[in-house]
């Protein structure tokens, strides 16, 4: 008897687990069991291939719709989102993901435009300190710098003065 | 002699000052020098992209060449087809004025089969699904392929589908049309390129 409970058992198991199988497999095949949801966590990734800089989720082309339907079928047939996307980058090429896909040109474009604007910023922290300077050591040589300054023509007119004293 | 003193002591000051400030303006001219340079180089960056953007499709000289990638795996390549009239097809199976010429090119392609014309055709940013779907609604039997990471559109610096490029025999751009044609279109400029 209890035999007969065991085996009676497994028999269920081995259905329930054939039965959920064939489910899972049934759920990757269809495409219409993929959510919107998911496909557009792939398609806002992506770009439009014939607009500009208009993510794949929001644009309302029929090329953009072709391409959410090849998501979704993608999905369907069991790809991950990476594998969907490194697909697409290998066929369309990177411009579709708007970023360089290969690791240095991607830490180039990112780095470049902040290089520029670090320097600038330098450059002009420099110029402005620069300028400030100049400011400074024009003030304090001002007296030097103008002959006809009245402390200039007094001290040389008491020199003369001292000098035709001597000879007198 | 008073004169001269006062010359001499004047230019000792101002020799002075030019000293304190002969460091700072040098450092004042890199950084001068640097700006000009970074001004210089985006630029070039901005011409050129200028540049790019105003060239336009080749409407004469030679095509530019290209392999193309067939739907059945294998590959074509267009230098290979000299001394052939050659009809290139920019098309995608999303476009709908694509639609309205596919059934005419395919009837010039039998139409002018076997006489020293090779048409082919290539999907701009499709997918091979529904490429396939699209060249079997039509009954499309000439020569087809995806443009691959849109390498040959950018060669040809196509601005959108359909366009359509009739080469010569010697591998020259005969003609250049951006718009769907019609098979009596395709006619005329078939025969201007056998001509040639």
């Amino acid at each position: 008897m209890k035999r007969l409970i065991m085996m009676g058992i497994g028999a269920l198991a081995v259905l329930v687990l054939a039965f959920a199988l064939t489910g899972i497999a049934a759920a990757q095949g269809d495409p219409k069991k993929v959510s919107d949801d998911a496909v557009n966590a792939v398609a806002r990734k992506l770009y439009c291939p014939v607009c500009e800089n208009i993510p794949l989720d929001v644009c309302g082309t029929t090329a953009c719709a072709q391409w959410r339907e090849e998501i979704r079928l993608q999905l369907a047939e069991g790809a991950t989102d990476q594998q969907v996307i490194d697909d697409f980058v290998k066929r369309f090429g990177d411009r579709v993901v708007g970023t360089p896909q290969d690791p240095t040109l991607r830490a180039l474009s990112l780095a470049i435009p902040l290089g520029i604007s670090a320097l600038s910023l330098i450059a002009a922290i420099l110029v402005f300190m620069s300028w400030r300077g100049e400011l400074v050591r024009g003030k304090k040589v001002q007296p030097v710098a103008s002959p006809s300054a009245p402390a200039t023509i007094d001290s040389y007119r008491a020199r003369i003065e001292r000098d035709l004293a001597a000879r007198r | 002699m008073s004169t001269q003193f006062a010359d001499v002591e004047r230019a000792e000051q101002v020799e002075q000052v030019e000293q304190v400030e002969a460091k700072p303006r040098r450092s004042a001219n890199v950084i001068g020098v640097v700006i000009v340079a970074a001004l210089l180089f985006l630029g070039a960056i901005f011409a050129f992209g200028l540049a790019n953007q105003r060239q336009t499709q080749p409407r004469s000289g030679l095509a530019p060449d290209f392999t193309l990638t067939l739907l059945d795996g294998s590959q074509v390549r267009l230098s290979d087809l000299r001394g052939q009239v050659v009809v290139v097809n920019f098309w995608a199976s999303w476009c709908a004025p694509c639609r309205q010429e596919a059934a005419e090119l395919e009837a010039a392609y039998q139409q002018y089969k076997g006489k020293g014309v090779e048409f082919l055709g290539i999907a701009y940013t499709d997918t091979e699904r529904n490429a396939k779907a699209y060249l079997a609604e039509f009954g499309i039997t000439y020569k087809n392929g995806l443009d691959y990471k849109t390498a040959i559109s950018e060669q040809y610096r196509i601005t959108g589908v359909p366009e359509t490029f009739i080469i010569d025999r010697k591998g020259e751009i005969s003609d250049f049309v951006m718009v769907p044609l019609t098979l009596s279109q395709l006619n005329t400029l078939i025969e201007r390129a056998l001509a040639r």
